[in-house]
């Protein structure tokens, strides 16, 4: 499968750089996916969460709270605020991620529908990293 | 006698200071060490967003009839009230480091007071505030502790105060003064307007070229978001670069320091050791005419 370049760059640094197949983020209009090839755009993105499949095909999950995404010639740049990648190499480093991801959320959303719809979100992402 | 016992503690004071100074130096250079990668790492995101921002302002700026009305990009040539903000260290010992912003922050007011314009002063960092408060120059806001160490939420609140007042119109310019790294000896002065924000030139060319398209219905809106962003960010990265600077300088004083004590140490050995011969060939008169008187 063809695969695009995504990077995520926060103020303290990029916590993501690589090839990636599919991208899925939350627009401010609207999640949307983006595969390679897809056509340059420019929008602004709402607090909520990235979904990164890797070319190996494995899955990995990013939570923003504010940023733009820039589409153009394959590649996919997402400048943020604040993000939390959720991972770790053990369940307690998943579980760290994981509250700082929820306070990130908590700290910018400002329905409780948004916090519980992320928070879910969020959680599924890391069960499905520790088994 | 009494001399030589005054030479060596001073000899020992000094040793004592230059152990001090030596182990500040040895604190900077690893605190240099991680707020220059913090600077480095952060610099990516700068040039980032400095490129959308001037890709969607040369859009609305060449596709739209007027051009570009936001007031982020207008330029204005006589403002009313401007607001200037200095970032200086927490701490001192770190040589002219906090002065030489001082003085650009003074020089800057007198050019625009001779002008007649409004000045609100804003200031982040100890040593500055402490400076003005005590010259007299009333200070808008005053944070301490921010700039020792930076954080992304405080600053970001700090500058969401100016960024208010210039979209309500309440300021026509923001100024950003502070000391900034260039390298391991050298700092370098910032003097930069974040508001409005200078884009160089559009580039319509380019602009219309390209192949970029805005989803959101209203750029001009996406753009100030991105504006109030890009001022906050700026603030922020003016603290961790100040930060960089300020150990780099505080490095460079505190080896000088020690040099200095180094040198000290010597004449001070020397001077000793030229009391003590005196006073050794003093007992050995002595003992000697001593001697000779009772022959």
């Amino acid at each position: 499968m063809d695969t695009l370049n995504l990077e995520v760059l926060t103020p303290n640094g990029s916590i993501f750089n690589g090839p990636v197949t599919t991208v899925t983020v939350p627009g401010e209009e609207g999640e949307f996916g983006v595969l390679s090839g897809h056509v340059a755009l420019t929008t602004l993105l709402k607090a909520g969460v990235i979904d990164i499949i890797q070319e190996s095909g494995k899955k990995e999950s990013i939570v923003v709270n504010w940023g733009v995404v820039q589409v153009a010639n394959n590649t996919v740049t997402v400048l943020v605020d604040g993000a939390v990648a959720i991972r770790g190499d053990s369940e307690s480093d998943i579980a760290k991620a994981l509250d700082e991801a929820k306070a990130l959320i908590s700290s910018v959303a400002d329905s409780h529908a948004m916090i519980a719809s992320v928070s879910a979100r969020v959680e599924s992402a890391a069960h499905s990293h520790m088994f | 006698m009494a001399n030589l016992k005054e030479i060596q503690r001073q000899i020992k004071s000094v040793s004592n200071t230059q152990k001090t100074t030596r182990a500040m130096k040895l604190v900077s250079t690893a605190k240099l060490r991680r707020a220059e990668e913090l600077a480095k790492r952060s610099r990516l995101f700068a040039q980032k967003t400095n490129q959308v921002i001037a890709e969607i302002a040369s859009r609305i700026q060449c596709n739209k009839v007027g051009g570009i009305q936001s007031r982020c990009f207008v330029q204005n040539d006589a403002p009313k009230t401007i607001d200037i903000i200095f970032v200086t260290a927490d701490k001192g010992l770190c040589g002219g480091f906090n002065m030489q912003t001082i003085k650009a922050v003074k020089r800057l007011m007198t050019e625009y007071k001779n002008k007649g314009v409004n000045i609100r002063v804003r200031g982040i960092g100890k040593k500055g505030v402490e400076y003005f408060t005590f010259n007299q120059v009333e200070l808008l806001d005053a944070v301490k502790n921010l700039s020792s160490a930076p954080d992304m939420q405080r600053s970001s609140e700090f500058m969401a105060r100016s960024i208010k007042d210039f979209n309500d119109g309440i300021v026509d310019a923001v100024y950003l003064v502070y000391n900034g790294y260039k390298n391991v000896i050298t700092q370098e002065l910032h003097v930069n307007r974040l508001l409005p924000v200078t884009i160089e030139d559009f580039d319509c060319e380019k602009a219309s070229n390209s192949v970029l398209e805005l989803e959101a219905h209203d750029e001009e809106k996406m753009l100030d978001s991105l504006i109030a962003k890009y001022a906050e960010y700026n603030m922020y990265y003016a603290l961790i670069d100040s930060v960089a600077a300020e150990h780099s300088a505080r490095m460079q004083a505190m080896d000088a320091a020690t040099n200095n004590a180094k040198q000290m140490v010597k004449s001070l050995t020397v001077k000793f050791n030229k009391a003590r011969q005196e006073a050794i060939t003093t007992e050995l008169i002595e003992i000697i005419s001593g001697v000779e008187s009772m022959k």
